[in-house]
């Protein structure tokens, strides 16, 4: 049992965090490489407020989020600004430099050996009921004139412009609501792992939560969700097979992603319709089956 | 002693250099960044230590050998993580997740197979240094520069010169009409990622030479990429320069603020250069198509 | 069709994950799908202590990751002696055995695979990392249990509390950081080197622990290292010859390197490559297989080691490892802590894991192949301890003498 409210916990935490990446990448097909640098200033933020200025653990959250918004808008400003390609590198360079600013202020964050005594707060309902309404926060901004606006421009950008869509607003607003959800899942992982070191924050983890939301499905909310729910939890179930997890974690990926490249849900939101839908379709095919067998 | 720290910043910058053609070469034709070159790169270098210099082969076994599996490597790539990816037309986006994919599968493949050891290759040279006046000169940074040269003035002329180098520059301008006018485009691709792969060989044995071996070696590949985009996105001639100019740029702010501050510094110099020059040092503008 | 097949697909995957997830809460001989991780039969393990002739204990290392040399030499050690004991005829008639948990040398990794090992596998005592970090990240959790962490995390922030009262269940079974730093201090200025230069990786915790503990000894015997020449360094940087070139053109008398083995290796030929022909001092990973790892003449090498190699039990047991195992002292690390934990389990048994903690907690003399290990009560680390001071004569180590902490 603790060990599935462990990995629960942890998977809810991972999906607040992809939640965001779902809002750049799937709505507005930006890609950033630094997203887990966010969540490194929501952690290290949220932990040294509560750790070392006495906080209260809400506002200092708040604060932590604040405070990864506002870095967020500075490098926000020549990331919406620049093309595409430079996205990446702009952000990689950025993660880089955080990760370098925490080993040196070691003083503040205990540097490479990590920082310690944070107090144990988060729990598996409050990482769930987290991860749900971070969830519903990005299905909403998806049916919002944003994420209709953001779907727009992720196709072509110049025709965006051209029916008058404020581009370089849409991406900023986009790329801030990411953010804020990765620092507040940061600052959800501090208060449950008590310990966090620089280490972990790295843009192979940024790309991780790339291949979730691919694996999933890159244009469909719920794929995405499944597929952070799918794969950060496949580790654990795939302990058994030592150092050869992460090669079939690997095969696994590359294999949707080459044979079903929309991902596992393609374009298919949990919606009553389409549940309604799909059953239907089931049912049908199912007695369609039934009624073959039956035939012989 | 200024002039010093300019000489091991061309050392880094030439092995830089590498990696960031490599990069661009597919980025050129892909138009994406392959993120599996790192891995790559420590798969052929690994490969060629355990083939030939693990048996007490010299140097230039030693870099055939990756060179060749380099090259195999990559056209497992090529067919497995980006083929079908290529003939469905798909974002470019795809490629990038594949190649990140590829390269976490052949890490973890090279972690089985040597996790639980210290590899290094042997000693190629009887001298580690050269002394010319004032100035320390290792030989291995001498061998790789002048390596590196030659390989990619063999690139520049292959690309430039010949008829293989004109079809990969019509595949990389434009892969549909290339293929209506009688270039087999898919072969040209494979072509690509034989030389890269090539590249990538060499690279890792370098890097292998310079820093051990060890299964992350190839996260270095971040520094060709950044090369690369620096250089202007799928330019060689960007690429080469952008890499000398990264290693140079590093290792001067390395000596003058030291670790740490540097790669925040190297950070905002990038930033600012990207804002003040869009296209790249080549500038060669590579029509944005999201 | 395509998108109901894959539906389906996710479907049977999120139930499969949460049936296994079920069924390791229930810990019943059922839970097949679980993590059977080495010869062990996982199955067994809810019910081994009490009834069955098995006894449990898990292994917790990096076997992948940038560690990963590390932790499987030390694993190799620790299965060395599971087999001897269990050849020996097992702890009290039964027979030892040991699950090995990789953390991916991950906090978070670690996490899951501490808790997997206490409540799902149920051992009954756990093999630490060598690794600082993943200390750090389970001592928080391991409160929460009570199975005992034998490690070797030389940090003494992975045993102690801000209040300076240990965590009841994490341990160290080598010398602290301080310890070794003030040997390997007290050791260079016994041997007449008066001026340092200080190489460290600011972004490795190890080496970042090293550090004070060498310049406050320097500082007792006078000799202070100047600022500039104290140069931290970083996983990006990629020239160690302009970080070394402020040290090397000061004329040092000794650089001090508490690095991990393959930035050794580096640094080692950048400093030979710029003429440096000082003395190099190093930390534990400069111990073999660092000699072979560089391959050319390291005279000018000193290093501290957890073993004797002039004492013939441990020769022998060395050279016929040296060719599997890459850090031949984390395999008598681990070689040792399991000698020890059998110790314990014989002398307190398994039923009341108070008395274990105690019988851990309170060690004494224990006469270990690498050294002789009193646990203080206090800090949970040993001591005491005496450490080996080496150097190499070309490639072949050669002991210097026994320093005590």
């Amino acid at each position: 049992m603790a060990l599935l409210t462990n990995v629960l916990t942890q998977v809810f935490i991972t999906l607040i965090s992809v939640a965001g990446v779902y809002v750049l990448t799937g709505l507005t097909g930006m890609f950033s490489l630094g997203q887990a640098a966010f969540m490194a200033i929501g952690s290290y933020a949220s932990g040294i407020f509560v750790v070392k200025l006495g906080m209260p653990l809400v506002p200092a959250i708040i604060l932590a989020v604040l405070l990864a918004v506002v870095v967020g808008y500075l490098i926000g400003y020549p990331v919406v600004r620049l093309r595409r390609d430079y996205i990446s590198l702009v952000t990689l360079g950025f993660g880089e430099a955080i990760a370098a600013l925490l080993t040196r202020m070691t003083s503040l964050t205990g540097g490479a050996s990590g920082f310690t005594g944070i107090p144990r707060r988060t729990t598996l309902a409050i990482a769930a009921v987290s991860a749900i309404l971070a969830v519903a926060l990005v299905a909403f901004f998806k049916s919002s004139k944003y994420g209709r606006q953001c779907i727009a421009l992720r196709g072509d950008e110049l025709a965006a412009k051209a029916m008058g869509i404020n581009v370089i607003r849409v991406k900023m607003t986009a790329f801030l609501l990411s953010v804020a959800l990765t620092a507040y899942s940061g600052c959800l992982y501090a208060f449950y792992m008590t310990y966090v070191d620089p280490n972990g924050f790295d843009w192979k983890k940024s790309a991780d939560w790339v291949i979730m939301v691919f694996f999933g499905g890159v244009n469909s909310l719920t794929g995405s969700t499944l597929g952070a729910f799918i794969l950060s939890a496949l580790p654990q179930v795939l302990r058994g097979l030592q150092n050869y997890r992460y090669v079939i974690y690997a095969v696994l990926v590359l294999l949707i992603i080459n044979f079903k490249p929309s991902g596992l849900l393609g374009e298919w939101e949990l919606t009553p319709r389409n549940i309604k839908r799909t059953w239907n379709g089931l049912r049908a095919k199912l007695s369609g089956k039934a009624g073959k067998k039956e035939g012989h | 002693m200024s002039l010093q720290i300019l000489l091991n910043g061309l050392a880094t910058g030439s092995i830089y250099a590498l990696i960031a053609t490599g990069f661009a070469l597919i980025f050129n034709v892909l138009k994406f960044s392959n993120f599996s070159h790192g891995a790559t790169m420590t798969a052929a270098a690994f490969a060629a230590y355990f083939l030939v210099s693990a048996n007490g082969a010299g140097l230039a076994a030693t870099l055939a050998v990756a060179g060749i599996a380099g090259a195999a490597i990559a056209l497992f790539g090529e067919f497995v993580g980006f083929r079908r990816i290529t003939l469905n037309h798909s974002s470019s986006t795809y490629f990038f997740v594949s190649s990140i994919t590829l390269g976490t599968l052949y890490e973890g493949l090279v972690t089985v197979k040597v996790g639980s050891n210290f590899y290094n290759f042997p000693r190629f040279f009887t001298n580690p240094t050269i002394n010319l006046g004032d100035f320390v000169i290792s030989t291995s940074d001498i061998m790789m520069f002048t390596i590196s040269m030659v390989a990619l003035i063999i690139l520049a002329y292959v690309i430039q010169k010949t008829r293989l180098g004109r079809a990969l520059r019509a595949v990389s301008f434009d892969r549909d009409t290339a293929q209506l006018m009688g270039i087999d485009s898919t072969r040209i691709i494979q072509l690509t990622f034989v030389i890269s792969g090539v590249l990538a060989g060499i690279a890792g044995v370098f890097l292998g030479i310079k820093y051990t071996l060890y299964p992350t070696l190839g996260s270095l590949v971040v520094k060709g990429f950044i090369a690369s985009v620096i250089g202007g996105l799928g330019s060689l001639t960007g690429a080469v320069i952008g890499a000398v100019l990264l290693g140079v740029v590093e290792t001067i702010l390395l000596s003058v603020l030291g670790s740490g501050y540097s790669t925040i510094a190297t950070f905002a110099i990038m930033l600012v250069f990207l804002l003040l020059r869009p296209q790249g040092i080549a500038g060669s503008n590579v029509q944005e198509k999201a | 069709m395509k998108k109901i097949l894959a539906i389906t697909l996710a479907l049977v995957m999120a139930f499969s994950l949460v049936a296994c997830g079920g069924s390791t809460s229930s810990s019943t001989p059922a839970s097949t799908a679980e993590p059977a991780s080495t010869p062990a039969s996982a199955s067994e393990a809810g019910s081994e202590t009490s009834e069955g002739g098995e006894i449990l204990i898990g292994c917790l290392q990096d076997i992948t990751g940038a560690t990963s040399a590390l932790g499987m030499s030390v694993q190799a050690g620790a299965q060395a002696a599971v087999d001897e004991i269990n050849a020996n005829g097992g702890i009290n008639g039964k027979t030892l055995v040991m699950n090995t948990y990789d953390t991916r040398g991950d906090v978070t990794e670690a996490v899951n695979a501490y808790i997997t090992a206490v409540t799902v596998d149920e051992v009954s005592l756990i093999i630490g990392p060598p690794v600082a970090n993943i200390a750090n990240a389970i001592k928080e959790t391991s409160e929460e249990y009570d199975v005992p962490v034998l490690g070797f995390a030389l940090d003494p922030t992975c045993q102690l509390k801000d209040d300076g009262t240990p965590y009841k269940n994490m341990f160290c079974f080598q010398p602290s950081a301080t310890d070794q730093g003030k040997i390997m201090a007290a050791f260079a200025v016994q041997n007449g080197l008066e001026t340092f230069g200080i190489l460290y990786n600011q972004e490795n915790s190890y080496s970042l622990s090293l550090l004070d503990p060498f310049t406050d000894e320097l500082a007792a015997e006078g000799i202070t290292v100047d600022e500039s020449l104290i140069v931290p360094y970083g996983s990006s940087d990629t020239d160690y010859r302009t970080l070394l070139q402020p040290i090397v053109s000061a004329g040092v008398d000794a650089i001090y390197c508490p690095n991990y083995t393959q930035e050794l290796v580096a640094i080692v030929t950048a400093a030979t490559e710029l003429g440096y022909e000082g003395k190099i001092v190093c930390g534990l990973d400069a111990a073999p297989s660092f000699n072979t790892t560089y391959g050319g003449d390291c005279s000018n090498v000193y290093y501290i080691n957890n073993i004797n190699t002039d004492d013939p039990t441990t020769a022998e047991m060395a050279a016929s490892v040296e060719d599997s195992v890459s850090a031949v002292n984390k395999y008598f690390l681990g070689y040792d802590v399991v000698m020890i934990a059998k110790q314990c389990i014989e002398e307190a048994g398994l039923d009341d894991p108070a008395a274990l903690l105690s019988a851990i907690e309170n060690v004494a003399d224990y006469e270990g192949l690498t050294g002789k290990i009193t646990i203080d009560p206090a800090t949970h680390m040993p001591k005491d301890m005496a450490m080996f001071m080496y150097t190499y004569d070309n490639q072949t180590p050669v002991m210097l003498g026994e320093f005590a902490g």
